[in-house]
């Protein structure tokens, strides 16, 4: 019996209580033993700390300065034990207890819908991504056991009529009429979180599981149906969670993420779920949910007070996690589970935006750090995602109170005495904490030849994972400054707006745009820089990693976006052997420019948005009298005249818009406002020129007066 | 449908003569374009036939534009040559929809099927008659209904202190003021060491 069968049957027979009872026993003896290393790596450092700022007696600065530390520290401890555990898991070859252990390939599917919100995204990648786990699942002979629904809370209305056909085409393509569903809701009521409650409410007797997947997420056929099997394998499992892998990014700052998570992720991952089990969290995307509980126990309450920090939940995935376990449910990470794919914003500045979302939504959570029975584990999950950002203004704190004590020593000009034994240590300790997870992760990589080859080879690993680091050394002090930012400010009470817009076409923001978001950053590295400097010289060398960062923020942040190069380093088995799924280029048939105007133009797209909408029977007269003024200003004045809400409302009514189709069509052009007929005319001049011209009048008369001759 | 040669030839230099007329025959051949209507003898047939009918109209009514009276017949051409693919329930206005539906679905890269619905079987008329363009499948409802956060004890003595502190952060010259005094506090007090 191999070993691996051996573990999938612990697992299996943990129904029974004695090994019920050892398991239990064993992850209590795992916890405990996670605990004690963070704890023993925390309290050397910060007494290491202690001899090194006590030496010369205390100050209420220095007093903050080392809880500042023991919180930072124990945070980074606590990475540390995650990816050792997890890189000696790894090595060992075999972990007992993990869900996939479990996997059945013959274990009969249930009914499962695969969900996908989507909020104003780009319809080929969504679709995209929608046709390749349907086929995936096709080629499998699977298809009976499930039903795709792209759930949309898009408000633009050029998106939604691009969403609409692209749905029609795609359905018309694979024959999905009936599979693939599209639903879009007229108000985005509670965003994200809304949109599946709204599913759930619609459709959550349907299916048994449901499988949510984010707008740029991708999985493949073999992945899904094996989380369905693991599901029905495993009866109290209420959500099983994947370890998505970053695919499919083009610019520099994104293939070094891709590459940095392939390498370095999976001897965290291995250590997550080494110590948490069946208390795991939830990402939001790439993961099944068991729809009954998540029914009964998942709806999310609303948070006293008003937004940023309260009203309504922007960050579900931690809190449903939370509420699936407090309903007695286990929530599974299965690592190892290959075929789980997501993307990543393509430069800083993206990704920078996102997190200024993530930031509010994982601050809310500190509500539940209040609330009560919320489980221990649970609360250590969000812990870690508030410290996530909130530990950016910490160190900002930590390292402005040394600065200060610093100064007012120099003001008093006394002399400095540490232990410089005490220094040394805590220094190579900050050292292996940081680096030591790439380290193992690289060691754990190069014992698997055959693994590192679909890296690109040794040489390019080694050279992509210094540059990864200085990279990241770059990056983490612009990333230290927006966190505490937006920290800050949804800790005064405001969100924080951001102007720039990056422009399509891969090229990322514009120079002015960069320098306009990032300008205080270079300004603060000469400041600090100098204040350092003053202070002492080799002050100034210990905040040198740093200062560099902030002094490069702005060329860092514009090569961030760049596509050309590096393009031989950080190579990842996805890139340069991509599965089939991931490859997959589907061609929708999408007109360019405007949709909305193609949706009044286009008999295919105004049919096929005719058709979805439901009949005007109902309309109050009030609402037919609005919609009819709409329509006569839209004729009057053209496409460009209506706001976006007014756009909506007139989509909104089939038969107007199936009028204003006819409309416009049968106006000769004198007759109708000149932007309507130069959309028509760029229109039709978009398929003319395709067209024979046996009909054209001149040409035909001149043929029959020949013939006629 | 039987036209003469001479007839159409007669037709045409009607239309090529007129600039209103030259003008909706171009309409109209883009909107067929648009349907993706593939150049065959059928998509002639219901351009003449459209227009012949359009022209007998204009006699009759000859301020309305020529456009929109080629257009109207050249919908009732279609309505007619799909009449057997709607079902009869279909009100007037919403039969142009429901044909358009029809030809995007089977539209394939030779075009539509205009002229070409004798070719169909029985089985592919039926169920081209019972189609019905929904994205969604029916309702299964089932209620899902948030509970109250309820607090510990201690959270919600917290959450009391945080409100009565709120004002002094809600406005954001007076929280950097305290932070600065706080912030002076501690500098005067390390002046100082133990």
């Amino acid at each position: 019996m191999s070993e691996n069968h051996r573990s999938g049957k612990l697992v299996g027979l943990i129904g029974a209580a004695g090994v019920k009872e050892a398991f239990h026993k064993k992850v209590r003896q795992r916890r405990l033993g996670v605990a004690l290393v963070t704890f023993g790596i925390s309290f050397l450092g910060l007494w290491l700390m202690i001899d090194i700022v006590g030496a010369r007696g205390w100050t209420p600065l220095e007093v903050l300065e080392i809880g500042l530390f023991g919180v930072l520290f124990t945070n980074l401890a606590f990475g540390f034990t995650q990816a050792f555990l997890g890189f000696l898991v790894l090595a060992e070859g075999h972990e007992p207890l993990k869900i996939t252990n479990t996997l059945d390939e013959t274990t009969p599917l249930a009914s499962t819908a695969v969900v996908m919100p989507v909020y104003n995204e780009d319809a080929e990648t969504v679709f995209g991504n929608v046709r390749a786990l349907y086929e995936s699942i096709q080629q499998r002979h699977e298809l009976d056991s499930y039903d795709f629904y792209i759930l949309s809370d898009s408000t633009d209305p050029a998106k939604a009529i691009e969403e609409e056909l692209a749905w029609s085409d795609i359905c018309r393509q694979t024959n999905g009429f009936g599979k693939i569903h599209y639903r879009r809701r007229k108000l985005p009521v509670n965003r994200k979180s809304g949109n599946i409650a709204d599913f759930c409410r619609r459709w959550g007797h349907r299916h048994r599981y449901m499988v949510v997947l984010d707008a740029d997420s991708l999985m493949t056929g073999a992945a899904v149906s094996s989380l369905v099997r693991l599901m029905e394998t495993n009866p109290r499992a209420g959500i099983i969670q994947t370890m998505p892998r970053l695919a499919k990014t083009e610019t520099l700052f994104g293939r070094i993420q891709q590459f940095a998570s392939r390498v370095y992720s999976p001897i965290f991952a291995a250590g997550l779920n080494f110590w948490q089990q069946g208390a795991g969290n939830y990402w939001g995307h790439n993961a099944i949910i068991r729809v009954s509980p998540f029914l009964a126990s998942c709806a999310l309450p609303g948070l006293p007070g008003r937004e940023p920090l309260g009203g309504r939940i922007l960050s579900h995935d931690f809190v449903e996690a939370a509420l699936m376990r407090n309903a007695g449910w286990e929530v599974w990470f299965a690592y190892d589970l290959d075929g789980s794919y997501e993307g990543l914003p393509p430069n800083l500045t993206e990704y920078v935006k996102r997190d200024r979302r993530w930031c509010q939504g994982n601050l809310q959570h500190m509500w539940f750090l209040l609330a009560q029975n919320i489980q221990p584990i649970s609360r250590i999950h969000l812990v870690q995602g508030i410290l996530a950002y909130a530990s950016a203004p910490l160190l900002v704190l930590f390292v402005l109170f040394g600065g200060l004590q610093a100064g007012i020593d120099r003001l008093q000009e006394k002399v400095g005495t540490f232990s410089a034994a005490s220094a040394g240590v805590l220094l190579l300790m900050t050292v292996i904490l940081l680096f030591g997870p790439k380290v193992l992760s690289l060691l754990h990589l190069f014992a698997r030849p055959k693994e590192i080859a679909s890296f690109g080879g040794p040489v390019r690993v080694l050279l992509s994972a210094v540059l990864e680091t200085l990279f990241s050394i770059l990056t983490a002090p612009v990333l230290v400054w927006f966190h505490t930012r937006f920290v800050l400010r949804n800790i005064g009470g405001q969100t924080v707006l951001w102007h720039t817009q990056t422009r399509d076409g891969g090229a990322g923001p514009r120079w002015i745009e960069i320098v306009r978001e990032y300008w205080p950053l270079p300004i603060a590295g000469v400041g600090l820089g100098a204040l350092a400097w003053w202070i002492a010289p080799s002050y100034l060398a210990w905040l040198s990693p740093m200062l560099i960062g902030l002094l490069l923020a702005i060329p860092v942040a514009k090569l961030s976006a760049r596509t050309d190069l590096f393009r031989n380093l950080f190579l990842t088995p996805e890139e340069l052997q991509p599965p089939q799924e991931l490859s997959a280029r589907f061609q929708l048939q999408l007109r360019d420019g405007d949709q909305f105007v193609h949706a009044v133009l286009d008999p295919f797209y105004n049919a096929v948005h005719v058709a979805l909408q439901r009949s005007r029977e109902a309309g109050s007269p009030a609402v037919d009298g609005y919609v009819a003024s709409l329509a006569t200003r839209l004729f009057k004045e053209g496409p460009e005249c209506l706001t976006s809400q007014q756009k909506r409302a007139l989509l909104a009514d089939g038969e107007t818009l199936a009028f204003m189709h006819n409309l416009i069509w049968k106006t000769p052009s004198e007759m109708m406002n000149p932007a309507w007929a130069l959309a028509l005319a760029q229109y039709r001049s978009s398929f003319r020129r395709n067209r024979s011209k046996p009909e054209a009048p001149q040409a035909s008369l001149t043929k029959t007066h020949s013939a006629a001759a | 449908m039987a036209i003469s040669p001479e007839y159409i030839a007669l037709l045409r230099i009607g239309i090529g003569s007129s600039p209103e007329w030259k003008e909706a025959w171009e309409r109209i051949n883009d909107y067929l374009d648009a349907l993706r209507t593939p150049d065959t003898i059928d998509r002639e047939l219901i351009l003449l036939s459209s227009f012949e009918r359009a022209i007998v109209r204009k006699r009759r009514q000859p301020f309305t534009p020529a456009t929109e009276l080629a257009f109207e017949e050249a919908q009732k051409t279609l309505d007619f040559a799909l009449r057997h693919l709607i079902d009869e329930g279909v009100s007037e206005d919403r039969r142009s929809v429901e044909q358009r539906v029809r030809l995007y679905l089977t539209e394939n890269a030779d075009g539509n099927f205009l002229g070409r619905t004798d070719e169909m079987s029985e089985e592919v008329r039926q169920a081209l008659r019972e189609v019905r363009l929904q994205a969604a499948p029916n309702l299964q409802v089932a209620s899902i209904t948030a509970r109250p956060l309820e607090f510990s004890s201690p959270g919600k003595r917290i959450i009391s202190l945080a409100e009565k502190l709120s004002p002094l952060g809600a406005n954001r010259i007076v929280g950097w003021m305290i932070g600065l005094v706080i912030l002076g506090l501690l500098v005067f007090g390390s002046l100082y060491r133990s």
